[in-house]
Protein backbone atom coordinates (compact mmCIF):
# COMPACT_ATOMS: atom_id res chain seq x y z
CA UNK A 1 0.00 0.00 0.00
CA UNK A 2 1.38 3.23 -1.19
CA UNK A 3 -0.73 6.34 0.24
CA UNK A 4 -3.63 5.72 2.42
CA UNK A 5 -4.29 9.12 4.02
CA UNK A 6 -8.27 9.04 3.82
CA UNK A 7 -10.25 7.85 6.88
CA UNK A 8 -10.91 3.94 5.35
CA UNK A 9 -6.95 4.09 4.49
CA UNK A 10 -6.14 4.24 7.48
CA UNK A 11 -8.12 0.83 7.83
CA UNK A 12 -6.93 -0.87 5.10
CA UNK A 13 -3.28 -0.18 5.70
CA UNK A 14 -3.41 -2.82 8.14
CA UNK A 15 -4.67 -5.72 5.69
CA UNK A 16 -1.62 -7.60 4.19
CA UNK A 17 -2.31 -8.02 0.69
CA UNK A 18 -1.83 -6.21 -2.40
CA UNK A 19 -5.25 -6.76 -4.00
CA UNK A 20 -7.82 -4.59 -1.62
CA UNK A 21 -11.50 -4.54 -2.71
CA UNK A 22 -14.34 -2.88 -0.25
CA UNK A 23 -16.28 -5.82 -1.44
CA UNK A 24 -16.88 -9.12 -0.27
CA UNK A 25 -14.21 -11.85 -1.90
CA UNK A 26 -15.40 -14.19 -4.63
CA UNK A 27 -13.89 -17.75 -4.27
CA UNK A 28 -12.52 -19.21 -6.99
CA UNK A 29 -14.55 -21.99 -8.65
CA UNK A 30 -13.32 -22.14 -12.27
CA UNK A 31 -14.71 -21.06 -15.94
CA UNK A 32 -16.67 -23.04 -16.35
CA UNK A 33 -18.83 -23.43 -12.91
CA UNK A 34 -18.80 -19.38 -13.58
CA UNK A 35 -20.47 -19.97 -16.82
CA UNK A 36 -23.14 -22.12 -15.67
CA UNK A 37 -23.60 -20.14 -12.73
CA UNK A 38 -24.01 -16.65 -14.93
CA UNK A 39 -26.77 -19.05 -17.32
CA UNK A 40 -28.48 -19.90 -14.54
CA UNK A 41 -29.02 -16.11 -13.08
CA UNK A 42 -28.92 -14.10 -16.31
CA UNK A 43 -30.66 -16.00 -19.05
CA UNK A 44 -34.80 -17.14 -18.90
CA UNK A 45 -33.83 -20.70 -20.40
CA UNK A 46 -31.11 -20.67 -16.94
CA UNK A 47 -33.74 -19.29 -14.83
CA UNK A 48 -36.45 -22.02 -16.24
CA UNK A 49 -33.17 -24.76 -15.56
CA UNK A 50 -32.88 -23.72 -12.04
CA UNK A 51 -36.59 -23.94 -11.42
CA UNK A 52 -36.75 -27.67 -12.93
CA UNK A 53 -33.58 -28.76 -11.45
CA UNK A 54 -34.28 -27.14 -7.42
CA UNK A 55 -38.13 -28.63 -7.92
CA UNK A 56 -36.16 -32.02 -9.34
CA UNK A 57 -33.95 -32.36 -6.57
CA UNK A 58 -35.81 -30.62 -3.23
CA UNK A 59 -39.38 -31.50 -4.16
CA UNK A 60 -39.20 -35.46 -3.32
CA UNK A 61 -36.65 -35.34 -0.40
CA UNK A 62 -39.33 -32.80 1.04
CA UNK A 63 -41.89 -34.98 0.38
CA UNK A 64 -40.47 -36.93 3.10
CA UNK A 65 -39.00 -34.99 5.00
CA UNK A 66 -41.56 -32.04 5.96
CA UNK A 67 -44.48 -34.76 7.41
CA UNK A 68 -46.90 -33.62 10.44
CA UNK A 69 -47.61 -30.33 11.73
CA UNK A 70 -46.43 -27.25 10.45
CA UNK A 71 -44.35 -25.61 13.06
CA UNK A 72 -45.85 -22.15 14.82
CA UNK A 73 -44.06 -19.75 16.85
CA UNK A 74 -45.97 -16.53 16.41
CA UNK A 75 -44.30 -13.26 17.76
CA UNK A 76 -45.16 -12.39 21.08
CA UNK A 77 -43.80 -9.03 21.27
CA UNK A 78 -43.81 -5.90 18.82
CA UNK A 79 -40.63 -6.01 15.87
CA UNK A 80 -39.55 -2.74 17.89
CA UNK A 81 -38.60 -5.11 20.80
CA UNK A 82 -37.26 -8.17 18.95
CA UNK A 83 -34.08 -9.59 18.61
CA UNK A 84 -33.52 -10.73 15.23
CA UNK A 85 -31.24 -13.20 13.48
CA UNK A 86 -30.05 -13.72 9.27
CA UNK A 87 -29.90 -16.61 7.97
CA UNK A 88 -28.43 -16.96 4.77
CA UNK A 89 -27.86 -20.27 2.44
CA UNK A 90 -26.57 -17.99 -0.37
CA UNK A 91 -22.66 -19.45 0.52
CA UNK A 92 -22.06 -16.04 2.15
CA UNK A 93 -19.20 -16.93 4.97
CA UNK A 94 -16.35 -15.01 6.94
CA UNK A 95 -13.15 -14.11 4.59
CA UNK A 96 -10.94 -15.33 7.15
CA UNK A 97 -13.08 -18.81 7.14
CA UNK A 98 -12.84 -22.10 5.22
CA UNK A 99 -15.02 -21.85 1.95
CA UNK A 100 -17.86 -23.76 1.16
CA UNK A 101 -16.96 -26.97 -0.89
CA UNK A 102 -19.25 -25.40 -3.60
CA UNK A 103 -21.12 -27.70 -5.11
CA UNK A 104 -22.11 -29.32 -1.81
CA UNK A 105 -21.56 -28.61 1.30
CA UNK A 106 -23.33 -29.42 4.58
CA UNK A 107 -21.48 -27.30 6.87
CA UNK A 108 -22.22 -23.89 8.37
CA UNK A 109 -20.34 -20.56 9.03
CA UNK A 110 -20.78 -18.22 12.13
CA UNK A 111 -21.32 -14.51 10.37
CA UNK A 112 -20.67 -12.18 13.75
CA UNK A 113 -23.02 -9.28 13.97
CA UNK A 114 -20.03 -6.85 13.69
CA UNK A 115 -18.75 -8.37 10.08
CA UNK A 116 -18.29 -5.73 7.04
CA UNK A 117 -18.99 -6.68 3.79
CA UNK A 118 -15.39 -7.01 2.90
CA UNK A 119 -14.88 -9.15 5.53
CA UNK A 120 -16.92 -11.10 3.92
CA UNK A 121 -16.71 -13.88 0.46
CA UNK A 122 -19.12 -15.97 -0.68
CA UNK A 123 -18.28 -19.68 -2.64
CA UNK A 124 -21.39 -21.03 -4.47
CA UNK A 125 -22.05 -22.24 -8.06
CA UNK A 126 -25.37 -22.15 -8.70
CA UNK A 127 -26.07 -18.41 -9.12
CA UNK A 128 -23.81 -15.71 -10.82
CA UNK A 129 -22.15 -14.05 -7.36
CA UNK A 130 -21.55 -10.88 -9.67
CA UNK A 131 -24.32 -8.82 -8.57
CA UNK A 132 -24.51 -9.97 -5.09
CA UNK A 133 -20.59 -8.98 -4.29
CA UNK A 134 -21.40 -5.32 -5.61
CA UNK A 135 -24.29 -5.37 -2.85
CA UNK A 136 -24.15 -7.98 0.03
CA UNK A 137 -27.91 -7.39 0.75
CA UNK A 138 -29.34 -9.27 -2.33
CA UNK A 139 -28.36 -12.38 -0.34
CA UNK A 140 -27.51 -11.06 3.31
CA UNK A 141 -29.11 -7.88 4.07
CA UNK A 142 -27.10 -7.30 7.13
CA UNK A 143 -26.76 -3.60 6.20
CA UNK A 144 -30.31 -3.02 5.65
CA UNK A 145 -31.15 -4.67 9.28
CA UNK A 146 -28.65 -2.60 10.87
CA UNK A 147 -30.23 0.53 9.22
CA UNK A 148 -33.82 -0.81 10.56
CA UNK A 149 -31.85 -1.74 14.15
CA UNK A 150 -30.95 2.00 14.15
CA UNK A 151 -34.95 3.17 13.34
CA UNK A 152 -36.17 1.49 15.86
CA UNK A 153 -38.10 -0.90 13.76
CA UNK A 154 -36.36 -4.30 14.88
CA UNK A 155 -35.14 -4.16 18.94
CA UNK A 156 -31.42 -5.38 18.10
CA UNK A 157 -29.85 -7.72 15.83
CA UNK A 158 -28.04 -11.47 17.02
CA UNK A 159 -24.48 -11.13 18.13
CA UNK A 160 -23.85 -14.45 15.72
CA UNK A 161 -25.86 -14.83 12.17
CA UNK A 162 -25.37 -18.08 9.58
CA UNK A 163 -24.52 -18.98 6.44
CA UNK A 164 -24.98 -22.35 4.71
CA UNK A 165 -24.00 -23.17 0.80
CA UNK A 166 -25.21 -25.05 -1.81
CA UNK A 167 -26.35 -28.52 -0.47
CA UNK A 168 -28.41 -31.13 -2.52
CA UNK A 169 -29.31 -33.27 0.14
CA UNK A 170 -31.44 -32.14 2.97
CA UNK A 171 -30.98 -35.29 5.11
CA UNK A 172 -27.27 -34.76 5.10
CA UNK A 173 -27.88 -31.11 6.22
CA UNK A 174 -30.27 -32.05 9.07
CA UNK A 175 -27.24 -32.05 11.83
CA UNK A 176 -25.82 -28.61 11.07
CA UNK A 177 -29.76 -27.33 10.62
CA UNK A 178 -30.79 -28.76 14.33
CA UNK A 179 -27.21 -27.05 15.39
CA UNK A 180 -27.60 -23.65 14.24
CA UNK A 181 -31.29 -24.28 15.38
CA UNK A 182 -29.94 -24.64 19.00
CA UNK A 183 -27.92 -22.27 18.81
CA UNK A 184 -30.55 -19.27 17.86
CA UNK A 185 -33.00 -20.61 20.56
CA UNK A 186 -30.59 -20.48 23.13
CA UNK A 187 -29.22 -17.17 22.45
CA UNK A 188 -32.61 -15.26 23.03
CA UNK A 189 -33.38 -14.56 19.45
CA UNK A 190 -36.98 -14.00 18.96
CA UNK A 191 -36.85 -13.58 14.91
CA UNK A 192 -35.18 -15.79 12.45
CA UNK A 193 -34.66 -14.34 8.72
CA UNK A 194 -34.16 -16.85 6.32
CA UNK A 195 -32.70 -15.87 2.85
CA UNK A 196 -32.21 -17.64 -0.09
CA UNK A 197 -29.83 -17.13 -3.47
CA UNK B 1 -40.52 -21.73 22.87
CA UNK B 2 -40.08 -21.57 19.50
CA UNK B 3 -38.29 -18.60 17.29
CA UNK B 4 -40.47 -17.46 14.73
CA UNK B 5 -39.28 -17.49 11.15
CA UNK B 6 -39.99 -15.58 8.41
CA UNK B 7 -38.73 -16.68 4.80
CA UNK B 8 -38.25 -15.79 1.27
CA UNK B 9 -38.60 -18.03 -1.59
CA UNK B 10 -37.31 -18.23 -4.92
CA UNK B 11 -39.05 -21.51 -6.44
CA UNK B 12 -42.71 -21.74 -4.93
CA UNK B 13 -43.61 -25.45 -5.23
CA UNK B 14 -40.52 -26.02 -2.86
CA UNK B 15 -41.48 -23.35 -0.38
CA UNK B 16 -44.94 -25.16 -0.50
CA UNK B 17 -43.11 -28.40 -0.15
CA UNK B 18 -40.51 -27.46 2.48
CA UNK B 19 -43.60 -26.77 5.09
CA UNK B 20 -42.23 -23.90 6.83
CA UNK B 21 -44.61 -21.60 8.62
CA UNK B 22 -44.11 -18.53 6.66
CA UNK B 23 -42.91 -17.78 3.32
CA UNK B 24 -43.01 -14.74 0.82
CA UNK B 25 -42.10 -15.47 -2.81
CA UNK B 26 -40.73 -13.50 -5.12
CA UNK B 27 -40.07 -14.87 -8.71
CA UNK B 28 -36.80 -13.09 -9.24
CA UNK B 29 -33.19 -14.40 -10.67
CA UNK B 30 -30.72 -16.20 -9.09
CA UNK B 31 -28.73 -14.43 -6.51
CA UNK B 32 -30.88 -11.25 -5.93
CA UNK B 33 -33.37 -12.45 -3.49
CA UNK B 34 -33.55 -9.14 -2.29
CA UNK B 35 -33.36 -7.50 -5.70
CA UNK B 36 -30.93 -5.58 -7.62
CA UNK B 37 -27.57 -4.25 -6.14
CA UNK B 38 -27.79 -0.72 -4.53
CA UNK B 39 -31.48 -0.36 -5.24
CA UNK B 40 -32.03 0.15 -1.31
CA UNK B 41 -35.95 0.93 -1.73
CA UNK B 42 -36.69 -2.45 -3.19
CA UNK B 43 -34.44 -4.24 -0.48
CA UNK B 44 -36.39 -2.36 2.19
CA UNK B 45 -39.34 -3.04 0.60
CA UNK B 46 -38.78 -6.85 0.58
CA UNK B 47 -37.55 -6.75 4.53
CA UNK B 48 -40.81 -5.15 5.35
CA UNK B 49 -43.13 -7.64 3.85
CA UNK B 50 -40.78 -10.44 5.25
CA UNK B 51 -41.45 -8.39 8.79
CA UNK B 52 -44.84 -8.10 8.33
CA UNK B 53 -45.36 -11.68 7.14
CA UNK B 54 -43.39 -12.32 11.11
CA UNK B 55 -45.74 -10.47 12.74
CA UNK B 56 -49.14 -11.05 11.06
CA UNK B 57 -49.41 -14.00 8.98
CA UNK B 58 -52.58 -16.11 10.21
CA UNK B 59 -51.38 -19.35 9.93
CA UNK B 60 -48.85 -21.74 9.58
CA UNK B 61 -47.85 -22.68 5.78
CA UNK B 62 -49.09 -19.80 3.89
CA UNK B 63 -46.47 -18.53 0.93
CA UNK B 64 -47.35 -15.08 -0.14
CA UNK B 65 -46.68 -14.21 -3.74
CA UNK B 66 -45.39 -10.54 -3.81
CA UNK B 67 -46.17 -9.20 -7.01
CA UNK B 68 -43.10 -6.94 -7.94
CA UNK B 69 -41.46 -6.84 -10.69
CA UNK B 70 -37.71 -7.54 -10.56
CA UNK B 71 -36.53 -3.91 -12.47
CA UNK B 72 -38.52 -0.71 -13.02
CA UNK B 73 -40.58 -1.27 -9.96
CA UNK B 74 -41.74 2.02 -8.19
CA UNK B 75 -41.19 1.15 -4.28
CA UNK B 76 -42.95 4.24 -2.08
CA UNK B 77 -40.76 5.01 1.29
CA UNK B 78 -42.38 2.89 3.95
CA UNK B 79 -43.87 5.15 6.22
CA UNK B 80 -44.95 2.73 8.89
CA UNK B 81 -43.31 -0.32 9.52
CA UNK B 82 -45.98 -1.66 12.01
CA UNK B 83 -48.43 -1.72 9.18
CA UNK B 84 -48.14 -4.24 6.11
CA UNK B 85 -47.74 -2.65 3.03
CA UNK B 86 -50.72 -2.78 0.45
CA UNK B 87 -49.26 -4.93 -2.39
CA UNK B 88 -48.57 -7.51 0.38
CA UNK B 89 -51.88 -7.31 2.19
CA UNK B 90 -53.40 -7.56 -0.82
CA UNK B 91 -51.94 -10.76 -1.84
CA UNK B 92 -52.44 -12.27 1.60
CA UNK B 93 -56.20 -11.45 1.46
CA UNK B 94 -56.09 -13.68 -2.24
CA UNK B 95 -54.63 -16.45 0.28
CA UNK B 96 -57.20 -16.09 2.89
CA UNK B 97 -60.10 -15.66 0.01
CA UNK B 98 -58.83 -19.28 -0.76
CA UNK B 99 -59.12 -20.32 2.56
CA UNK B 100 -62.82 -20.02 2.58
CA UNK B 101 -63.31 -21.04 -0.32
CA UNK B 102 -62.37 -24.45 0.73
CA UNK B 103 -64.30 -24.41 3.51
Amino acid sequence: MGKSTTKAGSRWRSVATSTLSRGPGRTHIGWLKELWARFLSNTQLGAEVGHFASKAIALPQLKRLSVGEIPWSPLRKPLSECTVVLVTTGGVHLRSDPPFKVNSDSSFRVIPNGAQAEDLAISHQAYDRTDALKDINLVFPIERLRELEAEHVIGRLAENHYGFGLMGSAKRLMPSIREVARRISESGVDLALLVPA
Amino acid sequence: MGVTTSALALVKEVALAAHAPRFVYLHWPFGHALGEPGNIAQQRTVLHDMLSMAASAPRPGLVVDLPYKWRREKYPSIIDWETPGDAFVSQLSLLSQEDHGEK
